[in-house]
């Protein structure tokens, strides 16, 4: 269970940010803007190497205290970052490569909608409703 | 140890340290002038061995620190400096007191000192002491360097006698046992023949003989020694020397590969590195000698054995900071290995690990901190995230240092130190302060954060005083965010702003800051939008007419050519085409704007005029009050041009909440402009015209209000005589010239007989040039005489006003009931009407006759 997702444009702002909202906001959008430091890092680094394939999920971006940062990239640069509790170790790898790729199916029907403009926030409800059934449920 | 020296860096593990001070009274400047000099030798050739020796300078050391120099000997005080005052002889023995007093304070550890005494001269002077030195003055000294190159030499005697003494095995005699401060008391009643703590012994003075080693500039020797020691003190299982240990073979091999040094940038701030240039790369020859032995390829094996690969340093480092770990009392220790490995890190480009290091860094508990170090630590974070070109991060912790400037626990809350940095965290986020980035294209960053921060350097700016500052950035913030505040927001920027600009209003002028930042001015161009911007022509009985020339119209003056086949068009759609009305010179001229107030509640623009180039322009300002969220509004904008010329309209200035901005048209590129270019004529006479006949009561049907100046109505038998005196006074303030009086009859259905209009403009024409303020009477006399001889068309005509009821003739009265017509006169069935007709009177136009 997520305490926070967001989709990151291949310009580097955000698309989409929600997180649960009893946290403060804002501590969010500081965290998920440094970890882009990081996904850039190892978005170079994979381009150094001489893999056909590059691997679109990203892995553990980097531990804080309270949170674990997750990260993945798609073939046009947009980032989806994962934000989980570090209690919450129960969640395994997989788990959270299932939720990435459920998070990327979902993006490709919002680029489908021919009235959406590339670069607009994400306004979808059907977006929407996948996000909140990844989101940690708050009472 | 209290401070962690965050500039270390591995190669520093092979410096000695001097520490100079100043002894007594001495002027600062002085006192660092000297230092200077003394610090810029930092290598020393030493005589008689090709060996290199590398000096550390410090002006203030913590004696603390000191102890830890049995564990790092690179921590030790191993060489005083002490500069002093001394006038007279008198003073003398008080000045050779205070430096023996200075002296105790490091004499565990201190191998020599030399005392430089200014300013006395004497017999005392003419001693030649070792170790004083006298100079007559801070001036003239020129042999400081020598002295000190001198010193570091006998500093490097002791040192190699201690290197010899300690590095022969005398396995046979007990070693003692070096210790760490907080080591001191755990070793207290041990058992000191156990083979455990002979070898604990001998792992430690191995490691300690390696720091010697490195230290008296033997890198080969080092690294042997260091891996005897690992394998000592692993087998003891002495953690923390193990560390050490661990820790040392790194910075050997550091040393090995990075022989320009691993501090970077750093380095040109150090002041024991004299060459600031070049990027910090220094040059170090020694590295790779030692032994006086050149490097060549037979000692290459040798090498390659004993030194650790550059992927090995960094895992020993890894190694040696997690036994660090263990030792809550080892945290500036650790912070410092941690420092250093990022440096090597960043050396290697492997910024993920380099951040994967520094994240540990941050948890590194050091105890209690005072706000000033903590402030430190956080720069110091910041800039090696800069280092590794993690921006965001950098900013992330630039930001916390300048928050934790001003934390509630300060007595005095740095606010200028805290705005400067905060100014310095704006990169990282996407923001610059120039708006005009901001005014094409996405967004770029992210607008929350960008926010915050905006309103924290407000904040910032506000509390150091500057009200300035605080409108210019309030003004930026509402500006380049409109878009993304919430109606809420919208409400309390704009107070705040109108809060401030009250004490302190905003303008276009560009803001220099102390340190040479400049601000650039912020126009609010969407305060209010402006959609289109149109140049009205003048009023049409103000416009001017080309005076017929005497070659009649078919002769332009455009081109040569009569007749050409070959027609020109013009090339797309100028912005600034040429307008093909013209403005008058001291006429009131007019632009229409089309604007919206983009907020939610009422605007008021105050001060609004035109910008304006090429000609001198009089604007006269407006001010309106935009409804909330209104659709487009015409705004009209009117000046008077002063002077003749092309006239181009650049934009418009205005006065929104206290801050009055300039903005121009080529700024906004969502502006519809059909053209800004006007060719303004010289001043023309304007005419008024009166009449004797009192005026009309409603406008003729075909022509507009604008196009008449004046109209008249008279209702006249047939065959009757009216006369009609027009004046004419000049109330502009050229002279008229020429006049011409023409008349047109419209809409007449009947044959008049007879001039229906006659008049003389002879005795007008004679009063001409008439200057301003005269007036000029014409008379016309009107008179009217209907054809009525066709019976039936009469009535025919009379009915055919465009109304019939019936399809039948009726009769007059009737009709007078459908359709009352205020000319027509019920009764009599030969009243005819006339209707005055549009007169024109000819201006002059000075571009075809000059005056």
């Amino acid at each position: 269970m997520a305490v926070c997702i967001a989709v990151i444009a291949k310009e580097n702002y955000p698309l989409y940010i929600r997180s649960v909202p009893s946290q403060n906001e804002l501590k969010f959008h500081y965290t998920v803007h440094t970890s882009l430091d990081v996904v850039e890092e190892k978005v170079s680094a994979v381009g150094k190497s001489l893999a056909d394939q590059r691997e679109l999920y990203l892995g553990l971006l980097y531990p804080t205290e309270d949170y674990k940062v997750y990260g993945y990239v798609t073939n046009s640069k947009v980032k989806f970052v994962i934000v989980v509790d570090s209690s919450n170790t129960s969640l395994r790898d997989n788990e959270i490569r299932s939720m990435f790729r459920k998070l990327h199916n979902s993006f490709t029907d919002v680029m489908c909608n021919p009235f959406y403009n590339p670069g607009d926030p994400i306004q979808s409800k059907a977006f929407n409703g996948i996000v909140s059934g990844m989101m940690v449920q708050t009472g | 140890m209290s401070v962690p020296d965050y500039m270390q860096c591995a190669e520093d593990h092979q410096t000695v340290l001097v520490v100079v001070q100043p002894v007594g009274i001495v002027p600062e400047d002085q006192f660092f002038k000297i230092y200077k000099r003394i610090a810029s030798v930092s290598q020393v050739n030493i005589r008689d061995s090709q060996r290199l020796l590398y000096i550390r300078y410090r002006h203030h050391y913590l004696p603390e620190n000191n102890e830890w120099g049995d564990f790092q000997t690179h921590r030790k005080v191993v060489g005083l400096i002490c500069i002093t005052t001394c006038n007279s002889a008198k003073d003398w023995p008080q000045t050779a007191e205070r430096f023996h007093g200075q002296k105790e304070v490091y004499s565990s550890t201190l191998y020599d000192s030399r005392l430089l005494v200014f300013g006395l001269q004497g017999e005392i002077a003419e001693q030649q002491r070792t170790d004083v030195a006298f100079y007559p003055g801070f001036e003239e000294c020129s042999d400081v360097e020598r002295r000190v190159e001198d010193f570091v030499e006998s500093i490097f005697i002791v040192l190699e006698s201690k290197r010899l003494d300690r590095a022969t095995d005398k396995s046979g005699d007990k070693i003692q046992l070096l210790c760490v401060p907080f080591e001191k008391k755990d070793f207290v009643g041990l058992d000191t023949d156990s083979r455990h703590y002979k070898k604990r012994c001998q792992g430690r003075m191995r490691k300690h003989v390696g720091d010697l080693c490195l230290q008296a500039g033997m890198l080969q020797d080092a690294l042997v020694h260091y891996h005897m020691a690992v394998e000592l003190l692993r087998g003891v299982n002495d953690f923390l020397w193990l560390g050490a240990a661990l820790e040392g073979l790194c910075s050997a091999s550091v040393i090995f590969h990075y022989p320009g040094g691993t501090a970077g940038k750093m380095a040109a701030r150090k002041p024991s590195i004299s060459q600031p240039a070049d990027a910090g790369k220094r040059h170090r020859p020694g590295a790779l000698t030692a032994n006086g032995i050149s490097a060549d390829t037979s000692t290459e094996i040798g090498r390659a054995k004993n030194c650790l690969s550059p992927e090995d340093i960094i895992e020993k480092y890894k190694e040696a900071i997690s036994y660090y770990g263990k030792y809550k009392n080892a945290g500036v220790i650790e912070l410092e290995a941690c420092v250093k490995a990022v440096r090597v890190l960043a050396i290697q480009k492997r910024a993920r690990e380099a951040s994967e290091f520094l994240q540990n860094a941050v948890y590194i508990n050091l105890g209690q901190l005072s706000e000033e170090e903590k402030i430190q630590r956080y720069s110091i974070l910041s800039e090696l995230y800069e280092l590794i070109g993690f921006h965001r991060k950098s900013a992330f912790f630039k930001r916390v240092a300048a928050m934790q400037c001003v934390a509630p626990t300060i007595s005095e809350p740095g606010w200028r130190a805290c705005y400067k940095l905060l100014l310095e965290t704006l990169p990282g986020y996407s923001l610059s302060l120039d708006p005009k980035d901001f005014s094409k294209g996405t967004h770029r960053g992210w607008a929350a954060v960008q926010m915050r921060l905006l309103h924290e350097l407000v904040y910032a700016s506000r509390r150091m005083g500057n009200p300035g500052l605080s409108v210019r950035h309030l003004s930026f913030l509402l500006q380049t965010m409109l878009d993304f505040l919430s109606d809420q927001e919208k409400k309390e920027v704009t107070q705040s702003l109108e809060n401030y600009t009250s004490k302190c209003p905003g303008g276009m002028e560009v803001i220099t800051l102390s340190d040479g930042l400049k601000l650039p001015p912020v126009p609010f161009t969407k305060l209010p939008m402006v959609r289109s911007v149109k140049l009205l022509n003048l009023p049409t009985s103000l416009r001017p007419h080309k005076v017929k020339s005497l070659l009649g119209q078919s002769v332009s003056t455009a081109s040569p050519f009569i007749y050409s086949p070959i027609i020109m068009h013009n090339r797309g759609e100028e912005r600034c085409k040429k307008i093909d009305f013209q403005w008058v010179q001291g006429d009131v001229c007019e632009v229409q704007l089309m604007v919206y107030n983009p907020m939610p509640y009422e605007l008021r623009v105050e001060n609004m005029g035109l910008l304006t180039s090429g000609v001198e322009f009089e604007s006269l300002p407006a001010a309106l009050s935009l409804p909330a969220e209104s659709g487009l509004y015409p705004v009209t904008l009117v000046g008077v041009p002063r002077t003749a010329g092309n006239i181009t309209v650049n934009g418009y200035h205005t006065s929104v909440f206290g801050v009055s901005s300039d903005c121009l048209l080529e700024g906004l590129p969502s502006v519809k402009t059909s053209g800004c270019l006007v060719e303004v004529i010289p001043s023309l006479p304007r005419l008024q015209l009166s009449t004797s006949l009192p005026r009309s009561a409603h406008t003729p049907q075909h022509m507009s209000k604008e196009e008449l100046s004046t109209s008249v109505s008279v209702q006249l038998f047939n065959g009757e005589r009216q006369q009609l005196t027009i004046t004419l006074e000049n109330i502009g303030t050229e002279d008229i010239e020429s006049l011409e009086l023409t008349s047109k009859t419209v809409n007449i259905k009947d044959k008049v007989f007879g001039k229906f209009l006659s008049w003389d403009i002879e005795e007008a024409v004679h009063q001409l040039p008439l200057k301003p303020g005269q007036t000029v009477t014409l008379t016309i006399s009107i008179k009217v005489k209907l054809d009525f001889s066709g019976q039936e068309n009469l009535l025919q005509d009379l009915n055919d006003d465009g109304i019939s009821v019936t399809g039948l003739p009726i009769t007059s009265p009737l009709r007078q009931v459908l359709k009352p017509r205020a000319e027509t006169k019920a009764v009599s069935s030969e009243s005819g009407k006339a209707e005055y007709s549009h007169v024109k009177v000819g201006r002059n136009n000075t571009a075809c006759t000059p005056r």
